[in-house]
């Protein structure tokens, strides 16, 4: 799998080098170079890989267009192996050798955290496609350099309580798995419940490798949940808690919190997830909005089915970094004038829904209108109706 | 509280298939296989990805072949005079990570599964599937035919010769090579078993293999290692603390409940003399 992806990187960095050589002798103009440090193997690849191919084709498509004031773009991707310690490294090299005036990347909270002191050093911005709340907390030195291309895990777990509360629920359950984003979803749930009418009456975990959920479904149904809260993103403890609930008749409606919203678990599930609500941003696989329904066409033609939407936010990485470049003109793209001009950053185009808008104290550019609550139904994420 | 101590019951009979190999092989060879839960995951896997009844039958195909390589590899050390059975007992890990990658690299990140039972049956107020009545049959079946082996076939007569002297056995024209191959691929079969049980009740995906393998080992000795009765038990003991854990603990540590519980009783019997070094079969 390495060398497949180190022989894709090359190939890929080579092309567009060829191709951007070739506009930079016809135009005189040298290209924008853009980092993509993105998780291409290794867990975090789930989210990686579609990252990398929708900011490919999107940045094929504005170059087929004449690229951003006639200049082109040039994507350089480094692999960041699921790790922190590659991608601060990833970082260090896109900066310092390929000389990039922005990063999409690194594809994890963690990675992001650890590249944070890098990007800073060497001033160019980093557009993190990550939830966890941390990588914008202005707490963190490197905090001006570091902009969310996604929404946060904060809110996205708002709007799966907004969608209970809506719901007519009064008494929730939270299932969370025993890692940092599980916990921080059960954090989230009790804090921000009260403002809602919600009463967080119970809660249970589970280690990653748990087989069997039957009593976490017990202490949930004994608690008299009338809805749950599914902060989870293994695949098989999410399906493993729907059939312990229907086993044990934990009836009501459970929702998943973003880290299902993949197709590959939409997909095999199989029928006993039918009825989950599983939150999704945008849902470029089974119900596009029209701009999604574009790139969505777009990675089809290079041969790519879209996943999830590791596709959205990735384009999103791309497009924040287009609109600053953008907005720069035909003054020197650098990465500190990159960074002052995504401060500025707001209403641009993008291929995901909702408004982006990024300011001088808000590095948080996407927020709940970018999310859509969905069901699983026959295999797929269906819209939730009313 | 009655309700948990069944749910974990149910659980435990799993957990007691996946504590056989790792007594049986400990008996019989003296080493112990960290990869069986990658046996396990194997096997579901392949059967998911394969319809129907060749699906099960090719599924545990993989997981023997799998367990097989284990027994050559184990065999190959030997024959270059390892002796030291902590040598094997860690190379077996290194396998159950690349079954895990393997896995990983085939199938992404997706859960492996079956349709089950969509019914479920009433039994005194309580709502259980019957899969996991499935599951305790099939273990007690596995049990009773593994003791029925071990103590009233020559096969059984000679396992238990080569796991009290290997040399004596060697001696006695036992094929004790043979033998411990073929424990080795039993304990694959066995975890394979496991594998697709687990794939029929809740589902499992590639980060399975370590907690698998954690949760069989702590049911292999907490009753001591040796006999498959005293397996069953203590998966029935490690069910039922995982299920009261995730019942009644508070946050963060239904995981950690189970093996604290394996080590408060490792620690209050006479581990050294009669649990791990003493018992044969």
């Amino acid at each position: 799998m390495t060398t497949t992806t180190r022989r894709e990187v090359l190939a890929a960095s080579l092309a567009t080098a060829a191709f951007a050589g070739r506009s930079a002798r016809a135009q005189s103009k040298d290209p924008i170079k853009i980092g993509a440090v993105l998780s291409l193997s290794g867990p975090v690849a789930v989210f990686g890989i579609p990252e990398r191919d929708a900011i490919t084709v999107a940045a094929n498509a504005i170059n087929d267009k004449g690229g951003i004031s006639g200049r082109k773009l040039e994507i350089v991707l480094i692999d960041d192996k699921s790790n922190p310690t590659d991608a601060a490294r990833g970082v260090t090299q896109a900066a310092s050798t390929d000389k990039v005036v922005a990063i999409i990347g690194p594809s994890s909270g963690s990675g992001i955290l650890a590249a944070g002191p890098v990007a800073q050093r060497l001033q160019v911005p980093l557009l993190g496609p990550a939830g966890t709340i941390a990588i914008t907390d202005k707490k963190n030195e490197f905090w001006p350099w570091i902009f969310r291309v996604a929404p946060s895990d904060r809110v996205d777990v708002k709007v799966v309580l907004q969608d209970m509360a809506k719901g007519g629920f009064k008494k929730i359950g939270v299932m969370y798995q025993e890692d940092a984003y599980g916990k921080t979803g059960l954090d989230y749930a009790g804090e921000l419940s009260s403002g809602l009418g919600l009463d967080v009456v119970e809660s249970a975990s589970a280690p990653y490798t748990a087989t069997d959920l039957t009593p976490q479904a017990t202490r949930l149904r004994n608690a008299g949940v009338q809805a749950v809260f599914l902060q989870i993103s293994i695949a098989s403890l999410g399906v493993a808690f729907v059939k312990a609930a229907q086993q044990v008749g934990l009836t009501g409606p459970a929702y998943a919190n973003a880290g299902l919203a993949q197709r590959s678990f939409a997909a095999n599930a199989g029928a006993q997830a039918d009825g989950l609500r599983v939150l999704s941003i945008g849902n470029i696989g089974f119900d596009p909005s029209p701009p999604e329904a574009e790139l969505a066409s777009l990675l089809r033609k290079a041969g790519k089915e879209p996943q999830g939407w590791g596709e959205l936010v990735g384009s999103n990485g791309l497009m924040a970094a287009v609109a600053a470049a953008r907005l720069i003109g035909d003054g020197p793209i650098t990465g500190p004038a990159m960074r002052d001009a995504l401060e500025k950053a707001c209403g641009f185009p993008t291929y995901s829904r909702g408004h982006a808008c990024f300011s001088p104290d808000n590095h948080d550019g996407w927020s709940e209108d970018s999310l859509t609550v969905t069901v699983v139904h026959d295999g797929q994420l269906k819209p939730l109706q009313g | 509280m009655l309700e948990f101590v069944v749910r974990g019951l149910l659980l435990g009979s799993v957990l007691g298939i996946l504590a056989l190999p790792m007594g049986l092989l400990f008996t019989t060879v003296r080493t112990i296989d960290f990869a069986v839960g990658a046996y396990a995951l194997l096997a579901a896997a392949v059967a998911a990805a394969v319809p129907g009844l060749p699906g099960l039958a090719a599924g545990l195909l993989c997981a023997v072949g799998a367990a097989g390589v284990m027994g050559s590899l184990y065999l190959l050390l030997r024959r270059f005079g390892c002796e030291d059975a902590i040598v094997p007992a860690l190379m077996s890990f290194g396998l159950a990570v690349a079954i895990a990658s393997l896995v990983l690299l085939i199938w992404g990140t997706q859960p492996f599964l079956r349709e089950g039972f969509s019914t479920f049956l009433s039994i005194a107020g309580l709502r259980i599937s019957p899969q996991g009545l499935v599951d305790l049959a099939i273990e007690l079946g596995i049990v009773a035919t593994l003791q029925a082996v071990l103590h009233r076939t020559d096969l059984g007569r000679m396992m238990r010769a080569t796991a009290a002297n290997p040399a004596g056995a060697a001696l006695a024209a036992i094929p004790v090579e043979a033998l411990q191959f073929a424990t080795f691929a039993a304990g694959g079969l066995l975890a394979g078993v496991a594998g697709l049980l687990i794939m029929y009740s809740s589902g499992l995906d590639f980060t399975a293999p370590l907690g698998l393998t954690l949760s069989g080992f702590g049911a292999s000795i907490i009753f001591g290692i040796g006999s498959p009765l005293r397996a069953m038990l203590g998966g029935f003991a490690m069910g039922t603390a995982e299920a009261l854990g995730a019942g009644y603990s508070s946050g963060m540590v239904a995981g950690m409940v189970p093996f604290a519980f394996v080590l408060i009783v490792l620690a209050t019997t006479r581990f050294g003399e009669h649990g791990l070094a003493g018992d044969r079969l």
